[in-house]
């Protein structure tokens, strides 16, 4: 809502200036985005006199104008020719600005005639859309007088946020009525007197309401004889300045009052309705309007229409149509000022896809004691801007509920708020507010006027109270919290595996949930498994991610896109599937590609399955999960046949990890060798044990061997470090791989695991018996399970 | 003249030469052929002092005495030489294994978390150090965890397809991905019986275009307390010294009312602005102050829904959006810098905390 500051001072004349009214109004709850001065590109215009109006010797087209502000005279060059002279007209000299130029306006030479200037449209004013002729003045201002004071352009406008619960800020009186409540500054009702001729409106129009449901109030005034034409130069600036377009005097008046108000109206075209009727209805089946917009619209049966004798006019509440426009003929108006309720305008303005500031303010709930008071305050500026007289009383049906009442306890406002509220307090704040209140049994009892829907509780008027006060005066304490705070299970356990991946050298991503068909056959799911969003943003979001690799996937070409050498994210976020409805599991997705990271110089590489594999290694070690195994079964999704596992807790599959499918990574443009795991925490946080125990510490030296085996190639290493194990009949404390050998003199097909063994026990030094007794079982085990030959040296 | 004169003469001279030849070497093994010419077995000096048995005695103490004085002369001579070659062979040696200190250290792979993760860890953190425990739920919610029994009404813009995202399963038509964490506050009371002091980190999505300040996908920290005697002064208390713990000790707090249907009184808290201290720059959009988030008294009819007496027991509630504070904290300009994953932008946040 924009709310000039000369118009609120209107009904509430406070000296403050506009930031301070601003800084007043959002401390009280009224939030002021921003103090705006539409015109502030304006300066330097003033009003001349013209003088003479001559042709321009160059141009059919062009004349020019000696014009005289104050002493001086000028002579400027004009496109159009609608000012006479004596007119009094807006001329911009040189070194003027104007709202749509980026520069102060300079004499040039038009064909040969210097124009020292120009004379402005109201377009160019930034007063009005109109650009049709030179700006014709009121004799009001004097030659040679600043243009901008002369018309009331050097305002101040408070952009207002209007929040859901409080439509009465739709207006300017609403606004008001809270800055006299916030500084004590008096409120002055806007005035509603007018003048009634002698015929009576009931005797020119007949109202009939079909649905009082939906339509509670109705009522319809009359004015004959108006001459359509602009409205006053300074309402159509507050027009403009207040967010609307001015458009004639007739219909400026019912737009100008809904502003000031906040009730909608609407004026019809009198001799155009049919029977000079106006029939509440609803739409019938299959019935069509064409409303201002030039839309033809298909109107629903819940839809409300305002009809005459034969035809839908208007769709209630929310636009008019041609039909029963007022248009530059008019002379008689019907005008209407109803009440519609909230829910129905809304359910037919989301329906027809239409948002006008009345249906705005329908939807959220217009007072329906304004009904009489804006209809006459509308006829009143109606008749002063367009002439005419209004015809006697009004045609109404229906009529506004009992005010709400409300009662609020003092010791309740002091609960609520923190602090001691007295009941003098609680009176006080409504007198500033206007509303009603007086003390009974103790509480306060109020009546709520029509305007204020959100009063609906005592919790509502304790607000009142505490705003009013200032939340800055409230107190502040801590409460009594009786138990220690902490982290979830889950929480805990997704921050445990986000640390170990960022420790492993990883860096956290975050990506959207959705994902589209594509990632769901990448990753072989089933459209039927995923569920659907019902209103997508985008046709590759129409879905809700099952697996964390697409979007990391999407993260890595992002990256390599941008000409990174690499990249090494994860992320831990939730996945979904089809279930009954939906389940929700906590996945951990990790992705590598290329050389992530500083390498030191000479030593660079590009990623493969085991930096893959090692992310998911430090993940089960920081869940405290020692019993794991990497089973290398083919995979469904985009792995690579034999560079690829499932990971394996306790015989339950956790995971997968692997490089993509070469074919994939191709496909996607990604480099060979990049790498993908994702885990389900859920299910890993679910088993685990972390407990940690304290073991004694070795105190006899180990036996340190080396034992190179050659073993077929196929043989995986990790069995045969499990069988050393076994076969040493637990004197093996230590077995680490360190190399893998293939290549003469390995003969083609083998390869070599060297071992380095540390043979202990935990209660002497081992002999070298023992020892050897134990190297011959290991290499006897091998040769018999694996074919294994030990390598001499 | 006479054998003991020419043995000290003699004695002279391989002083001499033993002073020239230590000088002169240039490696340890030259120093040693020098050492063992002047002072081994056949050098003249050996000579003398096993012919030092035939002279009478008054030269033989002289020729002796002199002899020892050179033999220690020449040790002392060497020894000198000897420690100077060491040392330059050593400085060879070292100088040969010098390094470009410059060339960049040999580290482990940096990781980093998300500047995401990291607000809404130091957010949460503060929570529980002053006792509020974190719960989690679902993103797929229900249309009565989300709005109906946040007083949020059917017919309430935020409920419709332009706001909301809706999933669809089939016999499920009330499912949606929650619009704010909020939906949390009611399955925690669901739940548990007052005392309740909680806070509720996650995901959140909207019907929102991605432009410089929206994002279809963000994140919020939900808070609630509800207990006996829960006031306005304490939510306000609260969030003071949430703010002073998370953007310092100076941070100053201002409350004004504001509407949320699932509170009243409602408030927005704002602070001042921690780039400029509330004299206006680009952070707080010259306004010197940040808003940053919506509170309020939980709303009566919310208590209500579920099964608490609202007059027994009040409450508080906030919300924050965790892209709102960590675009604010650290100058990012566009909330999609979040969502695009440039490792050039993630990296920047390996030192923030």
């Amino acid at each position: 809502m924009r709310v000039p500051l000369s118009w609120l001072r209107e009904f509430c004349p406070v000296d403050l200036g506009p930031e301070e009214v601003a800084e007043l109004l959002t401390r009280q709850g009224v939030h002021v985005e921003a103090v705006l001065r539409p015109w502030e590109g304006l300066s330097g215009v003033v009003v001349a006199r013209v003088v003479e109006v001559t042709d321009h010797p160059g141009s059919d087209r062009l004349c020019l104008a000696r014009v005289r502000a104050g002493e001086a005279e000028r002579q400027v060059v004009v496109g159009v020719r609608n000012m006479r002279p004596g007119d009094l007209v807006p001329l911009a000299p040189p070194g003027a600005t104007l709202p749509g130029l980026s520069e102060p306006l300079a004499a040039r030479e038009i064909r040969g005639v210097v124009s020292e200037g120009m004379l402005c449209s109201p377009r160019e004013l930034g007063i009005s859309q109109d650009h049709s002729g030179i700006l014709v003045l009121p004799e009001e201002a004097p030659p040679g007088s600043d243009l901008k004071q002369a018309l009331g352009l050097d305002e101040a406008v408070l952009d207002i946020e209007v929040k859901p619960n409080r439509p009465d800020l739709l207006s300017v009186v609403g606004v008001a009525r809270e800055v006299a409540a916030g500084t004590g500054a008096p409120f002055v009702e806007p005035d509603t007197s007018v003048g009634e001729g002698e015929e009576r409106a009931a005797e020119l129009a007949t109202v009939e309401v079909l649905d009082l449901v939906r339509c509670p109030r109705y009522l319809a005034r009359v004015v004959r004889g108006v001459r359509v034409g602009p409205s006053p130069l300074r309402v159509q600036a507050r027009l403009t300045a207040a967010g609307m377009r001015p458009l004639s005097n007739v219909v400026d008046a019912t737009n100008y009052v809904m502003l000031e108000l906040g009730q909608p109206l609407h004026p019809f075209d009198l001799a155009r309705l049919e029977g000079r009727a106006v029939v509440v209805r609803r739409a019938e089946p299959g019935e069509r309007l064409v409303t201002l917009d030039g839309v033809e619209r298909a109107l629903d049966p819940d839809d409300l229409l305002i009809a005459d004798r034969s035809r839908g006019v208007a769709v209630a509440g929310v636009m008019g149509s041609a039909a029963a426009e007022v248009s530059d003929s008019t002379t008689d108006v019907l005008l209407e000022s109803a009440n519609f309720e909230r829910t129905g305008v809304l359910r037919t303005a989301r329906r027809l896809g239409l948002r006008t500031e009345a249906s705005l303010r329908f939807e959220r709930g217009v007072d329906p004691e304004l009904v009489p008071l804006a209809a006459a305050r509308a006829a009143r500026l109606m008749v002063e801007w367009a002439g005419g007289s209004v015809a006697g009383g009004a045609v109404e049906v229906g009529g506004a509920p009992p005010r709400r009442r409300l009662s609020l306890r003092p010791e309740r406002a002091s609960l609520l708020i923190g602090m001691p509220v007295s009941g003098e307090l609680v009176l006080e704040t409504f007198r500033r507010l206007r509303v009603p209140a007086r003390e009974r049994d103790g509480a306060v009892e109020v009546e709520v006027p029509g305007y204020r829907v959100d009063l609906e509780l005592e919790a509502d008027l304790v607000e009142e109270v505490a705003r009013l006060y200032g939340y800055d005066r409230v107190p502040a304490r801590l409460p009594p919290v009786r138990r220690p705070g902490g982290l979830a299970d889950s929480y805990a356990a997704r921050r445990r595996v986000r640390e170990a991946l960022v420790r492993a050298g990883l860096r956290e991503a975050s990506t959207f949930s959705f994902a589209s068909a594509e990632d769901l056959a990448l990753m072989g799911v089933g459209e039927e498994e995923a569920v659907r969003v019902a209103n997508p943003l985008a046709a590759d979001q129409a879905f809700l991610r099952t697996s964390l690799v697409p979007g990391l996937l999407r993260a890595l070409q992002y990256n390599l896109a941008r000409q990174v050498r690499g990249a090494a994210l994860f992320e831990v976020g939730r996945v979904f599937r089809r279930a009954d409805p939906v389940e929700e599991r906590d996945h951990a997705g990790v992705a590598l590609c290329g050389q992530p990271g500083p390498a030191f110089p000479g030593e660079a590489r590009e990623v493969d399955f085991f930096d893959a594999k090692g992310s998911v290694e430090v993940v089960l070690e920081a869940l405290g999960l020692g019993d794991w195994a990497l089973e290398p079964e083919p995979l469904i999704g985009p792995y690579h046949p034999v560079r690829s596992a499932a990971v394996v807790v306790d015989g339950a599959r956790v995971g997968s990890v692997g490089e993509l499918h070469p074919r994939v990574a191709a496909r996607l443009d990604l480099p060979p060798g990049t790498a993908v795991a994702e885990l389900d925490v859920t299910a890993l946080s679910a088993r685990t044990p972390v407990r940690v125990a304290y073991r004694d510490l070795p105190r006899f030296p180990p036996v340190r061997r080396d034992l190179a085996f050659v073993v077929d190639r196929a043989t995986p290493a990790g069995a045969v470090r499990a069988a050393i194990l076994e076969a040493a009949g637990g004197l093996a404390d230590q077995v680490t791989l360190f190399d893998v050998f293939t290549g003469p003199p390995v003969p083609e097909g083998r390869k070599s695991l060297a071992f380095s063994v540390d043979f202990r026990a935990p209660d002497r030094t081992l002999t070298d018996e023992e020892t050897e007794r134990a190297v011959a079982a290991i290499v006897a085990r091998l040769r018999e399970r694996f074919g294994a030959e030990l390598r001499a040296g | 003249m006479t054998p003991p004169d020419e043995a000290i003469r003699t004695l002279e001279a391989e002083l001499e030469r033993g002073r020239s030849l230590a000088a002169g070497a240039r490696t340890l093994e030259d120093l040693e052929r020098a050492e063992a010419a002047v002072l081994g077995r056949r050098s003249p000096l050996a000579g003398i002092q096993r012919s030092l048995g035939s002279l009478p005695e008054e030269a033989r103490r002289r020729v002796g005495q002199r002899t020892n004085e050179v033999r220690e002369a020449l040790r002392a001579l060497f020894a000198e030489r000897r420690a100077e070659l060491e040392a330059e062979r050593e400085a060879a040696l070292l100088e040969a294994e010098r390094v470009d200190v410059t060339l960049p250290g040999r580290r482990p792979r940096p990781g980093s978390l998300h500047p995401l993760t990291l607000v809404e860890y130091r957010i949460v953190d503060i929570f529980t150090r002053m006792g509020y425990r974190v719960v989690e739920g679902p993103e797929v919610e229900t249309e009565w965890y989300n709005f109906q029994a946040l007083n949020i009404p059917a017919d309430h813009p935020a409920r419709t397809e332009k706001d909301t995202l809706y999933v669809d399963v089939p016999g499920h038509p009330d499912l949606l991905l929650r619009t704010e964490t909020s939906a949390m506050q009611i399955r925690t009371m669901e739940r548990e019986r007052p005392p309740v002091y909680v806070v509720s980190p996650g995901r959140v999505f909207r019907q929102d275009t991605p432009d410089p300040t929206h994002s279809p996908v963000f994140h919020q920290v939900e808070g609630l307390a509800v207990d006996e005697g829960i006031s306005l002064a304490d939510l306000k208390g609260t969030l003071e010294a949430f703010a002073r713990a998370m953007f310092g000790p100076e941070t100053a707090v201002r409350f004004t009312p504001d509407y949320f249907p699932f509170v009243e009184p409602g408030a927005e808290m704002a602070v001042s602005c921690f780039a400029c201290g509330g004299g206006g720059c680009r952070v707080c959009k010259f306004q010197g102050w940040i808003e940053l988030l919506g509170a309020g008294m939980v709303h009566p009819n919310v208590l209500a829904n579920v099964g608490y007496d609202p007059e027994r027991y009040t409450g508080f509630a906030f919300g924050m959006g965790v892209e709102r504070i960590a675009m604010a904290l650290y100058g990012v300009p566009d909330i999609r810098m979040f969502f695009d994953n440039d490792v050039r932008f993630l990296e920047q946040f390996q030192a923030a905390g």
